[in-house]
């Protein structure tokens, strides 16, 4: 009886996913479209519905909108893609497609929500193999601005990514690089 | 009529996800989106979440102490604070309330926020800001611990149902092959079925048997009480009266004790539930004390006590079996112990004869 219930459940909730992926794609009006996107990305959170997310390809689904216009969207994206990182499967799905690539492009964001999404997804999709591309140069350098930044939750990240996640190596070249340069990633705006 | 009406709920329960699914459906988000939380369309990610919560529109009433029991009944509180500084409505305060887990300040945000307190809407939103690095990466690394304990134990799953096949390959093997067949290979969820019962019960039947089977007729129902006791009182009865050799009386008094520890498992189960007054209990010993000297004595026309000198046995305690017959066989069994190891006392033999024989009437009555 329960188990006949948890599958109708199961069913309902695969739909009703199929459905907002539906709308996501077929929608004009940009305000469905971003609380459609949430709506998944909050979805993203919960490791129960990750065998359906993947099933309804939303996980490319984040990463094509990570390259739209709409600050939102990428926002609600990158958060999505934040939520289900860790999942192996998952991650090994994003770093197939070179979504750290996508996810390096979204540090520069002018919405702080991004970009703390950004720094949060790039420390939980470091992989031996991933790790490299990660902590590159300009990474770290800029990881190194955000630690200075007057946001609090955006600082302890970079701390974080920077105590943790890269070698003092790594920290003290791009430390040094940007004593030299005057150039830099434009902080993100409140 | 009824049935028909099941039938049609039934068919909606499926319908409604399987043909109206995307209408009703996106009817409903849609008023979701735009009725429940107008402003905020948000995406909670780990960072938005926190083990702070931010608490404001709280009536500046001095309630302090009842917001925080309040937000207590979510679990554990580690701080709490009014936010003097924080931009607050008139009359109202803001606190920050820090949870011990963050699964607590889930809770709470979810029952307490937008909920009437003293008159006034809570708002109720975490508060990542307050986190230091520490508790911002302990708050990550739970995350990460816990999605891969989910995920791991769906993955797992396989294997340790392979590591549970081998282990019951390894326990059982030997005795039943037939159960590694292919189907309850993959389904695990029938396996703990299999470990309890058929397999294990022959063994420690086993031991049993074998102590059976030392010990005759006399104690071929050891688990079952009643047929026991009397089994017992045969067994004291053959003790008695048999005319044993040495030997045989020898292994009688090895076996007996064996089952006095058994019979007096069942009896203090039984009689540790039971309150008896000091006076009737008093009472009972002194009857039990006259009953032992009687069997006792008809012991004594066996004579060959000093023969046997065999180890000492661990001496059996005296304890009210809660029933007569057992305590008649306990302090029977009481006695020959005695009998065999110590000699009877002079004074007592001129009762002895004429009693011989009525209380062995009794026993049999018993």
């Amino acid at each position: 009886m329960s188990e006949k219930q948890q599958d109708l459940l199961g069913l309902g909730r695969l739909e009703y996913l199929q459905a907002l992926v539906t709308e996501f794609q077929v929608t004009e009006s940009s305000e469905a479209k971003e609380q459609v996107l949430a709506n998944l990305a909050n979805f993203a959170y919960d490791p129960k519905n990750y065998d359906y997310l993947r099933q309804l390809k939303v996980l490319d689904l984040f990463l094509d909108t990570l390259t739209e216009d709409n600050d939102t969207l990428v926002e609600f994206a990158l958060g999505g893609l934040c939520n289900l990182c860790l999942d192996k499967i998952n991650k090994d799905y994003i770093l197939e497609a070179d979504g750290v690539a996508a996810v390096i492009n979204c540090l520069s964001c002018s919405n702080e929500e991004t970009v703390m999404s950004a720094v949060t997804a790039l420390m939980y999709l470091t992989t031996p193999q991933s790790r490299q591309q990660i902590t590159a140069l300009p990474v770290v350098e800029c990881m190194l601005r955000f630690s200075l930044s007057a946001n609090r939750r955006l600082s302890n990240l970079a701390t974080i990514f920077l105590e943790d996640y890269c070698s003092p190596l790594q920290v003290e070249e791009a430390r040094n690089l940007t004593k030299h340069t005057a150039l830099g990633i434009p902080l993100p705006k409140n | 009529m009824a049935a028909a009406s099941e039938g049609s709920s039934g068919g909606e329960v499926g319908g409604v996800y399987q043909h109206h699914a995307q209408r009703e459906v996106c009817a409903s988000r849609a008023k979701y989106r735009e009725g429940r939380r107008p402003r905020a369309v948000k995406v909670y990610t780990i960072n938005l979440e926190s083990r702070y919560l931010l608490i404001q529109g709280v009536p500046a009433l001095g309630v302090m102490k009842e917001l925080v029991e309040q937000f207590a009944l979510y679990g554990t509180i580690e701080e709490y604070n009014p936010l003097d500084d924080y931009p607050a409505e008139e009359f109202t305060e803001v606190y920050l309330i820090k949870f011990q887990k963050i699964q607590s300040a889930r809770v709470a945000k979810r029952k307490l926020d937008e909920r009437s307190f003293f008159g006034s809407l809570l708002h109720v939103c975490y508060a990542p800001e307050f986190e230091t690095v520490q508790e911002t990466r302990e708050k990550l690394q739970d995350r990460r611990k816990y999605i891969a304990k989910v995920t791991c134990c769906k993955d797992q799953l396989q294997v340790k149902k392979q590591n549970l096949n081998t282990c019951f390959k390894k326990t059982f093997q030997p005795d039943a092959p037939a159960f590694h067949t292919p189907e309850v290979a993959t389904n695990t969820w029938n396996l703990p079925t299999y470990v309890p019962d058929p397999q294990q019960s022959p063994c420690y039947k086993l031991p049993l048997r074998n102590t059976a089977s030392v010990s005759k007729e006399c104690c071929q129902s050891t688990l079952i009480a009643p047929q026991f006791t009397r089994d017992c009182a045969e067994a004291s009865e053959y003790c008695s009266q048999k005319t044993p050799t040495p030997q045989s009386m020898h292994r009688g008094t090895c076996n007996i004790p064996a089952h006095c520890s058994l019979q007096r498992k069942f009896a203090c189960d039984k009689g540790l539930n039971r309150f008896m007054p000091r006076t009737t209990q008093l009472q009972e010993r002194k009857r039990r004390r006259d009953e032992g000297t009687k069997f006792a004595l008809i012991g004594k026309d066996i004579n060959n006590t000093e023969i046997i000198i065999g180890p000492r046995l661990p001496e059996v305690p005296k304890i009210d079996m809660d029933d007569e017959s057992l305590n008649t066989s306990a302090s029977l069994i009481r006695n020959k112990l005695k009998e065999v190891t110590h000699p009877v006392q002079a004074p007592e033999l001129p009762a002895e004869n004429s009693q011989t024989k009525p209380t062995v009437k009794q026993r049999r009555r018993i």
